[in-house]
């Protein structure tokens, strides 16, 4: 399994790389929006400034370091038919998805992370203050994270077999997650009723509460309660996928055969 | 003028009649656009949640801004994105020499020949958001208002219709245009707000070097009353001055098309 996984990144790897100028392109992208809510935050609450910024950066950090986008491609390949001949391949159509995304964030870090010092050593604000276990939960809040979103899109994606349009319930389900993950404001700010549904739902997991971890804002007791809300998410949307992949061959099988 | 007028409402009518073959379509669009701004106005809820100032414009001028992006918005998706990927498919097979030897402008035809008539939902409902902020605002706009406005809101389209033509024309020597519109968008969305609320070179990039601001702020401060003669015609002068530059550098593509494509 693990020799086959290296062959599949290598693959994932070139064909990344033929893509250079779009891999850049969607990464400066992905920085605008952040960017424009933290000047808007900035503005409502001057005296805060250092503490957004520290915030939204780690936004753009982390969005990158858990964002999925196969139900773009499931949706694409379902339709088109391509997707058959990633059936007829001996592994799992999972795993190219799943090196894919650990190829792409693999980048996204090796990019990232000098930026991140670099910027670190002229702006104080955006120097972390971490102790070495919150360093560890973090990560592991991050690794969670980008679990949830890629489970959420593929299954979203693998919903192609029965919806034709998947990309637009996918959108809406984005829209969501922008209020409830913390990207257009940290959620303390958001009003208590929101606050409570981002809590329960799996949206704060993606991306907010590895930061609020960076941050000191998550620790203790919240600690514990978010990594066993996440974790419950995790089972589910497994069990979710697993249903909808078993349901969707029998699908395809009878529409196909 | 007459017969562009006329052209272009017969590449209306042929749209309208192609989009009428898919009208289940149709719901699922209006559907989108009004969850589309309904998310902008909860995202505005949001922000006044903590505040009643943004950048030193209150809600209902801020929605008025909101309204005037979502109305620009809605012209760029309606003519000009459904064109872009058909100017770059014309580029690569070779089949805009067709285009040329039509008889109307080859500018005018790769910019409007394709319109997205469901898109028009957005400028309607970019009004509807003008009008209750308003009336949030209790303001009536006088006459001098809606004319500076008129003018004003001329000049940007015709900013915006420059700046994406010029993007479009990019095509001629990058292949992968879907990137291109997407650092556009990007951009664009910074004149979701008021300009008065960015920062430092932030500020400076999307007042001067990229009008994103003045695209969208001048129309929403001139319905609210807010406007100088002087800046309305500087806007104007500014537009004029992009739609030369876009009109020009339309006319070199060309000549580096007709070079190539032998």
């Amino acid at each position: 399994m693990i020799r086959k996984y290296i062959a599949l990144l290598r693959m994932k790897y070139i064909e990344m790389l033929a893509y250079r100028l779009a891999t850049f392109v969607w990464m400066t992208g992905a920085v605008t929006q952040p960017l424009i809510t933290m000047f808007v935050w900035m503005n409502i609450h001057p005296e805060e400034s250092e503490s957004f910024v520290f915030y939204f950066m780690a936004v753009i950090f982390v969005e990158r370091m858990t964002s999925a986008w196969d139900v773009w491609e499931l949706d694409r390949e379902i339709r088109e038919g391509t997707f058959s001949n990633l059936l007829l391949r001996p592994l799992h159509p999972i795993h190219w998805a799943i090196a894919e995304n650990v190829v792409y964030k693999w980048l996204f870090l090796v990019i990232l992370v000098p930026v991140w010092a670099v910027g670190a050593a002229f702006w104080p604000a955006l120097r972390p203050h971490m102790t070495g276990s919150q360093i560890g939960w973090f990560l592991l809040a991050v690794v969670l994270g980008a679990a949830l979103r890629f489970l959420l899109s593929y299954s979203c994606g693998l919903l192609a077999f029965w919806v034709t349009k998947v990309a637009a319930v996918y959108g809406v389900i984005d829209v969501i997650s922008l209020f409830l993950s913390g990207r257009i404001a940290p959620l303390e700010l958001l009003p208590p009723r929101l606050r409570e549904w981002s809590e329960w739902l799996p949206f704060r997991y993606m991306i907010s509460f590895p930061i609020e971890i960076a941050t000191g804002a998550a620790d203790g007791g919240e600690l514990v309660r978010g990594f066993a809300i996440a974790g419950g998410w995790m089972v589910v949307l497994t069990a979710a996928l697993q249903w909808l992949w078993r349901a969707g061959m029998r699908k395809n099988q009878a529409v196909g055969g | 003028m007459r017969r562009y007028g006329r052209v272009f409402r017969e590449f209306f009518r042929a749209c309208l009649v192609e989009e009428m073959e898919y009208r289940s379509e149709f719901f699922g669009n209006v559907i989108s656009s009004f969850f589309g701004i309904g998310m902008a106005l909860l995202t505005i809820q949001i922000f006044f949640y903590q505040t009643d100032r943004l950048g030193g414009w209150t809600y209902g001028e801020v929605l008025v801004l909101l309204g005037v992006f979502n109305t620009l918005r809605g012209c760029i998706d309606f003519a000009l994105r459904p064109n872009m990927p058909r100017l770059l498919e014309h580029v690569r097979r070779g089949t805009l020499d067709y285009v040329l030897t039509k008889p109307v402008d080859s500018m005018f035809y790769v910019s409007f020949r394709h319109l997205v008539f469901w898109r028009l939902i957005d400028v309607v409902l970019g009004f509807g958001v003008i009008g209750y902020g308003l009336y949030v605002e209790r303001y009536v706009p006088s006459v001098a208002d809606v004319l500076v406005f008129l003018v004003v809101m001329a000049a940007s389209f015709l900013l915006i219709y420059s700046l994406w033509m010029m993007l479009m024309t990019t095509s001629f020597w990058v292949v992968r245009i879907d990137d291109l519109s997407f650092i556009f968008d990007s951009f664009f969305e910074t004149a979701r707000f008021p300009g008065s609320m960015y920062r430092g070179a932030v500020r400076m990039v999307i007042t001067y070097i990229l009008p994103a601001v003045l695209i969208t702020n001048t129309p929403a401060l001139a319905l609210l009353g807010k406007w100088s003669a002087w800046a309305a015609f500087a806007a104007l002068v500014v537009a004029l001055l992009f739609l030369w530059i876009a009109r020009r550098f339309w006319r070199f593509a060309l000549r580096f098309y007709t070079g190539a494509g032998g």
